[in-house]
């Protein structure tokens, strides 16, 4: 119980070890940026979602700090039906040190001088992740942000038109299908999938076989010994000659009778439910009639 | 009075801009035509009824024209209606492994693990799935579309669908029905291949009688089946792993209650299900494109390259092979997956031309070894693509 327990508070850690909610992009000084709910244009950190299945941020939480021992804390609320961030989404806190504007303002601004540590914990306070904003590089509505979403590589987006800074968004926009791409522009005839996918398909059935051909010549071996045993033959030539542990004729013919009558329709009707179970009656106070009936009263 | 019966005037003239009549079109005309034909072939000629009838009336359901402006939500594509909801199951990719649950629990695998070489005939119609790929590609079709059509030659309704749901769900419907539809017509597919392909000599071929196969045999085939495959193919993992999962249900002896429930309760619903909502998401408005004529023409020649694959590689895998341990040709057809319809095709041409040849129990080992080589097939195309 106690460790289903442990499990079910720990709504921000995959399974494997490994956090599924990533801190994915920092912008430090916003100017001319994205503005909250208030009009405001203030710091912000976008959390993401990296795992294929619904994360809950409640209870997680949200560490800054710029200066060695100053480290502030903003619990993430529990009750926001917000903070559960979908399959690969993102969400987004206002680093405007005013929380009382709702469950993503947190209670600290970023530094925008100094060096910002940002650190997300889970509800036990295990850190999930954490990054150093560097200092001195980004200027007025730059971020610091994964080249991808979830990957380990930073830089430093808006300052190119390939680089764009992407609150509450994928890191990269995902306008085209790479794989698919890829395919029509190296292999615009399907030969390529062909032959590759048919290897695949051969390679695993031919694994398959020789194993089974394995399993099949030692299945073989074993059913020939234990027919030796029971018939008391103990020389192989004569197991040999006596087809022992092989299917007998009388088999192989009654099923060709059978299919025979099926094709002819021969094979005259009948019930075709034939039942034989053992009747089984063991004994059990439960079962006895003893105890299921009341007693008639008796009449005085 | 006048009042009145004006009143009552415009309320019939309304309810009637209600009605099938003024809404219906000549595409509806079409499509419940379509399903009368199905449910003709099904009846009459006995053409897979168990999928015909469904589809067949799934599309007259899903045709009865209505006034889609007046949001009735009782049409199939309107969010919320009671079609739609049970259409999720078909557009989320779920009723088809739960079909692979139960053919799993209905397959006999003995005629594979006793001759395992059967396996490469299924894994060579699977060139039918890639053929039609091909095709598709070269009539303009993107490589994820071409790959959801070129799946119909894997003769596997569940595996289509379920592919197509990922791949290409615009084009689901019509390459359902086409997959369904060419599977009720493997009787008049197949036989004149095989006969165009193959020699006299050759259809005469009698196979080794196929050796007993013992119970510790079927019970590790669905377990090292799964690991091999899925391990290859995680991307396969939903219809091989419910395929073998069900096998197990089957042959392991000790869970006979699952297995029937696998095989018969839980599979006919499904097939309820899945066929019903299929057929009516051949909605005119949707289904009647010039893209469900290319891929109908695409299925049909799918399921022709699968059937020719099979028989020619079984052809060429003779040259390889001992005299006493030769396969018939005719059983290259079942390697596509129509189980276990293009099984008794091999059984019924063989027997033409020698009647006391039984093919049966010989061509049941290429085609569920087609039923995993389709999964595998469909598996390497979504993680191709995906």
């Amino acid at each position: 119980m106690s460790v289903f327990l442990a499990l079910t508070a720990v709504s921000c850690a995959s399974g494997d070890g490994e956090s599924k909610l990533l801190i994915n992009e920092v912008l430090v000084k916003n100017v001319a940026n994205f503005q909250d709910d208030y009009g405001q244009h203030s710091g912000w950190i976008e959390i993401f979602n990296k795992s294929y299945g619904s994360a809950n941020i409640a209870g997680c939480y949200l560490k800054v700090s710029s200066q060695p021992g100053d480290t502030s804390s903003y619990f993430i609320p529990k009750g926001d039906v917000l903070t559960v961030i979908k399959p690969r989404q993102h969400t987004l806190f206002w680093a405007d040190g005013m929380p009382n504007r709702g469950t993503f303002h947190i209670n600290c601004v970023l530094d925008t001088i100094n060096p910002n540590w940002i650190g997300l914990y889970d509800s036990g306070k295990k850190l999930l992740d954490s990054v150093t904003v560097p200092a001195g590089v980004l200027s007025a509505d730059l971020s610091w942000a994964r080249i991808n979403d979830g990957s380990k590589e930073w830089e430093i987006k808006g300052t190119s038109d390939s680089k764009y800074v992407t609150p509450s968004t994928n890191n990269q926009t995902l306008d085209k299908n790479v794989k698919m791409d890829k395919f029509e522009e190296h292999d615009k005839n399907g030969f390529g999938m062909a032959i590759s996918a048919m290897a695949v398909v051969f390679s695993g059935l031919v694994l398959l076989y020789i194993l089974f051909k394995f399993i099949g010549k030692v299945s073989i071996a074993l059913s020939k010994r234990k027919a030796m045993k029971v018939k008391g033959v103990t020389c192989e030539k004569e197991a040999k000659e006596k087809k022992l542990g092989e299917a007998q004729g009388e088999v192989i013919a009654a099923i060709s009778m059978a299919l025979h009558e099926l094709q002819n329709g021969d094979h005259d009707y009948e019930e075709t439910v034939l039942t034989i179970t053992r009747v089984k009656r063991s004994y059990s106070p439960w079962s006895s009639k003893i105890y299921s009936l009341r007693e008639t009263p008796n009449r005085r | 009075m006048g009042e009145f019966i004006n009143f009552l005037g415009a309320n019939l003239a309304d309810f009637w801009t209600y009605t099938g009549f003024a809404n219906a079109t000549t595409g509806h005309v079409i499509m419940i035509l379509v399903g009368l034909v199905f449910i003709y072939l099904a009846v009459a000629k006995e053409f897979e009824p168990m999928l015909l009838i469904p589809i067949g009336f799934g599309m007259l359901i899903g045709n009865i024209p209505f006034n889609m402006e007046a949001g009735l939500q009782v049409g199939i594509y309107e969010e919320g209606s009671v079609l739609n909801i049970l259409y999720g199951g078909v557009k989320s990719g779920w009723y088809p492994p739960l079909i692979f649950l139960g053919i799993g629990a209905m397959t006999d695998f003995s005629a594979l693990i006793s001759n395992p070489k059967l396996l490469l005939i299924g894994a060579a119609a699977q060139f039918g799935i890639f053929g039609a790929y091909m095709i598709a590609l070269a009539m303009g079709f993107d490589p994820m579309q071409a790959a959801a059509i070129g799946i119909i030659g894997g003769a596997d309704g569940p595996t289509a669908i379920f592919l197509s749901s990922k791949l290409a769900p615009n084009l689901m419907g019509a390459i359902a029905v086409s997959a369904y539809s060419y599977m009720a017509l493997v009787p008049v597919i197949q036989p004149p291949i095989m006969r165009l392909l193959t020699g006299k000599k050759e259809r005469l071929i009698r196979m080794k009688a196929p050796r007993a196969v013992s119970h510790t045999e079927k019970v590790i085939f669905p377990i090292v089946g799964l690991l091999l495959t899925c391990f290859l193919v995680p991307s396969g993992l939903p219809l091989l792993g419910m395929l073998f999962f069900g096998n197990l249900l089957k042959e392991s002896g000790v869970t006979r209650r699952l297995a029937e429930t696998a095989r018969g309760p839980l599979i006919d619903t499904i097939t309820i299900l899945l066929g019903i909502t299929v057929g009516a998401s051949t909605q005119a408005s949707e289904f009647l494109t010039f893209d469900s004529v290319k891929i109908f023409a695409l299925g049909a020649l799918s399921f022709v390259i699968a059937t020719a694959s099979g028989v020619l590689f079984v052809k060429f895998f003779n040259l390889f092979l001992k005299k006493d341990n030769k396969i018939n040709p005719l059983i290259g057809n079942s390697g596509v997956s129509a189980v276990p319809d293009s099984a008794r095709i091999s059984q019924v041409v063989g027997l033409e031309y020698d009647p006391t040849n039984y093919l049966l129990m010989h061509a049941m080992g290429p085609n569920v070894a087609g039923v995993i080589g389709s999964a595998v097939a469909a598996g390497i195309l979504l993680g191709f693509l995906i």
